[in-house]
């Protein structure tokens, strides 16, 4: 087990080095810079911008600018913004928080809605219930997410006024129940897609454990079918879902960019993409590999989970 | 949309009413809360907050570095000038006793000799009393090229610093240079005694926890998000009504919008409310709306070292064939006024008597026959091998510029001119692209001036092109002798009314060539919630917040 | 390489077997109805511009924002007074256009690298798979809209744009695939009588590899079509005048209010053709595993 674990770590090191490779390659091959924002004011001559350039190392080499933020990244350095020179770390720990509210939060709302639609659909298989669920979920993964918030905020809070139209709290006023009315729009918008992946995995993951022999032992036993539901089949199909959780990572973060955005709630995601429209390098980097490294630990998890379930893989490690 | 709602009948009175007492009352308050002396009526402690929606991020609050427009919303807050330009363009002294004049033996006789008396009741937010050591640091930290600084127009010409006790500066000039009087207008003066012991000028710390002597002191920040201010107890002037701040970021301007129909925030300033929601937003109840100059122009910024676009007589159809009521009217609902200079109609050297602007496609298209451009097999119009066909450029995103863009190449078309459609994100638009005058067109707003100061040296004098000097603004690379000899006359003319004809005349000059198209000066549409009283916008400055200390909450 | 469908022509070893899988996929009641959708709304945006008497282009801004079903625009007219029934078929066209050449750009890409990987093995596969996990540690969206910043946003270059971002999860399938294949009977066996390396790859290895990859290549035009809106949403889209149903529906953003339709009919259009691909990679998977009937 441990050098299972080893030999994974020593991969995920690997690939967080590739990783950073090609990050800093796609921003830094990319035409525009930085400094454009400062040139849009108008009031910097190409002199001055030559000067800035010389000052922020931008007219470097890129092997060299790679290299230089390589080793400030390693001893935990990881540049400053360009938009307001504050650390890339402060920056990103100051939106990793409402990033996470918004992920955990509505992960668990469609493990428990997305798991009950698909617990039932396994239990009344090819019901019209059943039906109904697979033909829903096949809609939710089709709808484009921002299109699904906007008709949230339309309805929910332009025109009914139950909701609020985005942000994480009443500026100035952040009571608990305030935050958590802020959150139900967003929190529905990012758990559509995962709800309907979960309903369809649980589904599938129930019915391997329903055939199993011990199910039939314990049916065959006379054990009450609810009794059979909550205490063999729900638990032994809840395992393999926990590796699905690991490698929904890189789903989640990417829905929670676009949530962020229709809500503008000030997260990861929406510090993303205002990071690339302003060439933000050193944040852009920084939340690049913030977010390989989630995705990193997520299928690590995964994996651990699944080797600690299935004891042939333990030695192998592919 | 509530069609009947009883409320819609009083609107657009209250929203009149409350327009005409803010015009009127405008310069009685900027001088409140620029810092004369406190009035014998006791104020009620600070209470309340605004919550202010950009659609800009605050970025940079050191006040001297490169900033945007939204960062000097706050730093009008936060710090002070020596003096500062009201909604009329009236100077009044802030920090200084008084405006330097040859009468008050502030400026001498040649304008080359400055001297500045400081009141001395000043401190910063620290409670360090501020002196004219501080205003002496300030000019010389943008003088030091180490530093990454917003601009230095006007700085450069300052020598000889000096300092007289405590509360007096001097300093001589290199050149004469009339447009420093504004230029200072826009100088917050940052704290000697704090960043002086840094030796790093670019040092980030400064601007994480600023310190300035204005009426309200910082808070706290969260990047892409939202930056606070607290009232200053202490602050010189008249002190702030409302206790609390918010500058808030809102990413796009349809979401800022519901958010302000929602009430999640209370001002929306830049980039104001979208031109579709025009008619709604007046519609909207306990709301005030304001339709606020920018001093930006919208304008087709036209290449002049295209084959085609050289030709003057090119410039002069394109002009006739743009329709600019259509645009305004159609695309932008009727908000924005008609252009006709690089001046916003309501600046004092704005002249009003330039050749008016008509659209007649017949007379475009006629005179492009008679400078010799002769229509093609495909449409478009050839002369000596070169075809009448140009490229526009905007920032993508911005859906109403697209649309004018539309238009345009539609009429244009109907001439025989093909503008093609080239649009690009921000960050490669304003790069080499700008700089070194990559375009064939570009469609953009562009507030030619600086500092509010009519001298647009930068923007259309022959020695200003980047392409060719490494410095400067004038990316059309538009040369004119005889523009450039005017503007030098008007850099050098200190007196008031005389700079005044020579701008007329620079402005008269430019409309016959055109190096650019004026579209329309742009109006923004920003508006308060029902309450908020004391707004009062100011296109001598970049942000609307600049008077933010005499808001204050009535409801 | 050209497409994926030159793949299925295939050996005789499979022929046997795609026949019951045919039946078991027009016996697929969810995926046929897929398909008919899919066909019709091909139909309709490739042959639909002939038929309706506008086109998407002409603007008429004195008539902008008319209602649906209010007069002789069918489906209203948007900001510039654009037909937007005209302007939904050709914005079909681009999308679906778009959908199809990433797809085919993507599952080239994914496939060759799938192959090369699991053919050579070693370190040949050591890296390109080691390469292929790292580009899956980038969320999508951040790797789009990273990517996006470098290029000029046309329609070509967002279908290399998403071709870029949706090739690695194909090369995984092939590579495991291939893994598998290469020590079989008939793979050595060709190997013993000398057939070249591209010989056996492309002519013994990947015929028998063309099931999955059917599948993910339905799978991934429901992706592509998706991905489009996103990138427009974001603000990287296919620029105007061209339209696409992803960028119709960002313009509609600022007429929610005003002209809901104009939100309404490109993300109907959307959901429907995307859930039908689904549907029918759903069905293929299905008909061509019957082990993995769920």
């Amino acid at each position: 087990m441990g050098r299972f674990l080893f030999g994974r770590l020593m991969q995920s090191l690997v690939l967080l080095w590739l990783v950073s490779m090609i990050g800093f390659a796609i921003l830094h091959l990319a035409p525009g810079g930085p400094l454009s924002q400062f040139i849009a004011g108008g009031n910097l001559n190409a002199d001055d911008i030559a000067r800035l350039m010389a000052q922020y190392g931008l007219d470097r080499p890129l092997p060299v600018q790679y290299l230089e933020w390589v080793g400030r990244f390693l001893i935990g350095d990881w540049g400053n913004s360009f938009r307001d020179q504050q650390p890339v770390t402060a920056i990103i720990a100051g939106h990793i928080g409402a990033t996470l509210e918004l992920m955990l939060t509505s992960t668990l709302l469609s493990i428990l809605i997305g798991g009950t639609i698909g617990i039932i659909g396994a239990v009344r298989r090819y019901s019209i219930f059943d039906t109904v669920a697979t033909i829903g979920a096949m809609i939710a993964l089709s709808i484009p997410t921002f299109w699904f918030g906007l008709a949230v905020i339309y309805v929910f809070s332009v025109d009914l006024g139950w909701l609020p139209a985005g942000n994480r709290q009443t500026m100035g006023h952040g009571s608990f129940l305030d935050r958590v009315h802020h959150l139900i729009g967003p929190c529905i918008v990012l758990a559509l897609v995962s709800t309907a992946i979960w309903s369809r995995y649980m589904r599938s993951s129930m019915l391997d454990v329903i055939n199993q022999d011990y199910i039939r032992t314990a049916r065959s036993k006379g054990v009450p079918p609810f009794q059979i539901l909550t205490h063999h089949a729900v638990r032994n199909a809840l395992l393999p879902m926990i590796t699905i959780t690991g490698l929904h990572v890189p789903a989640l973060l990417g829905g929670a960019l676009v949530t962020e955005t229709v809500f503008t709630w000030p997260g990861m995601g929406r510090l993303f993409l205002d990071s690339v429209s302003y060439r933000d390098y050193p944040v852009v980097m920084g939340i690049l590999m913030f977010s390989a490294l989630m995705v990193l630990i997520g299928s690590l998890l995964a994996d651990l989970m699944y080797a600690l379930a299935d004891p042939r893989i333990r030695g192998a490690g592919r | 949309m509530k069609q009947d709602d009883p409320m819609q009948i009083q609107e657009p009175l209250l929203m009149l009413s409350r327009r005409g007492l803010i015009m009127g009352g405008a310069a009685l308050m900027a001088a409140g809360t620029l810092g004369l002396p406190r009035g014998a009526a006791a104020q009620s402690a600070p209470a309340g907050q605004a919550i202010i929606g950009f659609s800009q991020e605050v970025t940079v609050l050191h006040p001297l570095m490169s900033h945007n427009e939204v960062d000097q919303g706050v730093f009008w807050n936060l710090y002070s000038t020596l003096w500062a330009a009201g909604p009329d363009g009236t100077l009044v002294p802030v920090l200084a006793k008084a405006l330097p004049t040859v009468e008050n033996g502030g400026l001498s006789a040649d304008g080359m000799t400055w001297r500045i008396e400081l009141r001395d009741d000043v401190k910063w937010h620290d409670g360090t009393p501020l002196t004219a050591a501080d205003i002496k640091f300030t000019i010389e930290l943008v003088q030091n090229p180490e530093f990454r600084a917003q601009g230095r127009n006007g700085y450069t010409q300052i020598t000889d610093i000096a300092v007289e006790g405590d509360h007096v500066i001097t300093w001589k000039l290199k050149e004469a240079f009339a447009p420093l009087i504004s230029v200072l207008g826009w100088m917050f003066v940052v704290p000697s005694h704090i960043l002086s012991k840094v030796a790093d000028p670019n040092d980030p710390a400064f601007a994480a926890a600023p310190v300035g002597t204005g009426p309200y002191v910082f808070a706290e920040r969260q990047t892409g998000n939202y930056v606070s201010l607290k009232a200053n107890p202490d602050y010189f002037g008249t002190p702030a009504y409302l206790d609390t701040l918010i500058f808030k970021y809102i990413p796009d301007l349809n979401a800022m919008y519901t958010q302000f129909k929602t009430g999640e925030i209370d001002y929306i300033g830049l980039q104001g409310i979208p031109a579709n929601f025009y008619d709604e937003a007046k519609s909207l109840p306990d709301r005030a709306i304001y339709e606020a100059p920018r001093g930006a122009i919208e304008n087709l910024t036209l290449n002049l070292s295209h084959p085609a676009l050289s030709d003057k007589a090119v410039r002069e159809a394109l002009y006739m064939a743009i329709d600019k009521t259509a645009i305004i009217d159609l695309v932008y609902y009727g908000v924005h006024k008609p252009a006709a200079t690089f001046l916003s109609s309501a600046h004092w050297a704005y002249n009003p008597d330039l050749a008016p602007h008509e659209y007649d496609l017949k007379k475009a298209a006629a005179h492009l026959d008679s400078a010799g451009w002769v229509i093609g097999a495909d449409g478009i119009r050839v002369k000596d091998g070169v075809r009448l066909s140009f490229s526009n450029s905007t920032t993508t995103g911005n859906q109403l510029r697209a649309e004018t863009q539309q238009l345009l190449a539609d009429d244009f078309k109907k001439i025989g001119v093909e503008m093609t459609i080239n649009n690009m994100v921000a960050a490669v638009l304003w790069a080499d692209f700008w700089k070194n005058s990559e375009f064939d067109s570009l469609m953009t707003g562009t507030v030619y001036t600086i500092a509010a100061d009519p001298d647009v040296t930068h923007r259309f004098g022959s020695a200003a092109i980047p392409l060719e000097v490494g410095s400067g603004s004038n990316v059309s690379r538009y040369k004119n002798p005889a523009l450039d000899a005017l503007l030098l006359q008007g850099r050098t003319e200190f007196d008031h009314d005389k700079r005044k004809a020579i701008y007329f005349q620079v402005q008269a000059m430019i409309r016959a060539d055109l190096p650019f198209l004026p579209l329309f000066d742009t109006i923004q549409l920003e508006g308060t919630v029902k309450g908020l009283d004391g707004y009062a916008y100011n296109m001598n400055t970049l942000c609307n917040t600049w008077n933010a200390a005499s808001w204050k909450k009535t409801i | 390489m050209t497409t994926t469908t030159s793949f299925i022509p295939a050996r005789k070893p499979g022929l046997l077997h795609r026949v019951p899988a045919l039946r078991r996929f027009v016996r697929h009641r969810l995926a046929m109805t897929g398909l008919a959708i899919v066909l019709l709304m091909t139909l309709f945006s490739v042959v639909g511009p002939w038929v309706i008497p506008f086109n998407d282009t002409d603007t008429d801004i004195r008539s902008r924002l008319v209602a649906p079903f209010a007069g002789v625009h069918v489906l209203g007219t948007d900001s510039l007074g654009r037909d937007t029934l005209a302007r939904l078929m050709y914005a079909g066209r681009i999308s679906l256009a778009v959908g199809l050449s990433a797809t085919v750009l993507s599952m080239g890409v994914g496939v060759l690298v799938g192959l090369v990987a699991g053919f050579y093995g070693r370190w040949v596969g050591m890296v390109l798979m080691r390469f292929v996990d790292a580009m899956m540690c980038f969320p999508t969206i951040f790797l789009l809209l990273a990517i996006a910043a470098l290029i000029d946003p046309s329609v070509g270059s967002i279908i290399v744009l998403i071709a870029l971002t949706s090739w690695m999860e194909v090369a995984r399938i092939v590579e495991a695939q291939i893994r598998s294949l290469r020590t079989r009977d008939f793979a050595l066996a060709a190997q013993s009588i000398g057939a070249g390396s591209g010989r056996i790859m492309f002519r013994e290895l990947l015929p028998n590899a063309v099931a999955p990859i059917v599948v993910a290549a339905t799978l991934n035009i429901a992706h592509a079509i998706l991905a489009e809106s996103y990138i427009s949403f974001l603000g990287y889209g296919i620029q105007p005048p061209t339209p696409s149903w992803g960028n119709m529906l960002e313009n509609a953003q600022s007429y929610l209010s005003r002209a809901p339709w104009l939100a309404i009919v490109p993300g109907i259009a959307i959901m429907l053709v995307v859930t039908s691909f689904n549907f029918i990679g759903d069905g293929l998977r299905d008909a061509l595993d019957p082990k993995l009937d769920r």
